[in-house]
């Protein structure tokens, strides 16, 4: 479980950076970047990490 | 000249991103000792899905709000000649006398007019955008650039339709309903919509 958070975490700190760095200046390419890249790496992030407790919860465990 | 060039830094949406993007490291940092426990766990969730997903939501509806701006529509170089349109000295071009006159918003005087003012204007107006991104980035750039359409009377008149200026002029009274109808277009009297032979000239207007 660790791990997998920890992959979720990493995945959800990239699309923020992903974000921050197209918020500094918005062109066609930025706003691209920012919803195809940068929301979609939150997503994975926010999935993984659900899967990652839903399973630890499913097997009864804590970590 | 490049007044659109002008651009505002969104702090407060960049210092949230900052904030969100360390807390995520420091939370990468932290997994074992918060997955331990049931309030560790919220912390987690709270830092890894919900603010990241709101910070998300909040950078895309300003990216998408952004996207109205006269500096974003020019920042692609294959615009930069219609942007250099809005200075030339000619009173009848269209997008310089709007621009000069500021009879349209300077930050945003490309998507004034050229976005239509029906139900669905501004996601038409968007996808168009896409359309442009794409042909940008993956079919390329046409030789001539134009409208996917003709440009209708109905953006025109959704400024000028009671204004002073317009109603007052005889010819537009006679032919008022055509102009309604849409069946003459306005560009047939107002023919020069952007000058590019002025700009080509370099015959650029100089506030004084």
């Amino acid at each position: 479980m660790i791990r997998s958070i920890r992959r979720a975490a990493i995945c959800t700190g990239l699309g923020l950076l992903v974000q921050l760095v197209a918020a500094l200046d918005w062109t066609p390419f930025t706003f691209i970047a920012s919803a195809v890249v940068g929301l979609p790496l939150i997503l994975v992030g926010a999935v993984l990490f659900l899967r990652a407790v839903w399973k630890s919860l499913k097997s009864g465990g804590a970590a | 000249m490049a007044l659109y060039s002008r651009r505002l830094l969104p702090l407060q949406l960049v210092v949230a991103l900052v904030v969100g993007v360390v807390l995520v490291a420091m939370l990468v940092a932290g997994v074992r000792p918060l997955a331990g426990h049931a309030v560790g766990r919220v912390v987690l969730l709270v830092g890894l899905v919900a603010l990241p997903v709101l910070l998300s939501v909040g950078n895309l509806s300003y990216g998408v709000s952004q996207s109205s701006s006269t500096r974003f529509c020019l920042s692609c170089h294959e615009m930069e000649r219609f942007g250099r349109s809005l200075f030339v000295d000619n009173k009848q071009a269209l997008a310089a006398v709007h621009y000069q006159d500021r009879l349209v918003p300077r930050e945003s005087t490309c998507y004034t007019c050229h976005k239509d003012y029906a139900l669905f204007g501004d996601v038409k107006a968007k996808l168009n955008g896409l359309r442009h991104v794409w042909a940008h980035y993956v079919t390329g750039v046409p030789a001539q650039i134009k409208l996917y359409e003709p440009y209708p009377n109905s953006n025109c008149l959704h400024c000028h339709d009671d204004s002073r200026r317009f109603v007052e002029k005889d010819v537009h009274r006679a032919i008022s309903s055509q102009l309604y109808a849409g069946s003459v277009s306005c560009l047939s009297c107002h023919r020069i919509a952007h000058d590019m032979a002025k700009v080509d000239a370099h015959q650029f207007w100089q506030a004084r």
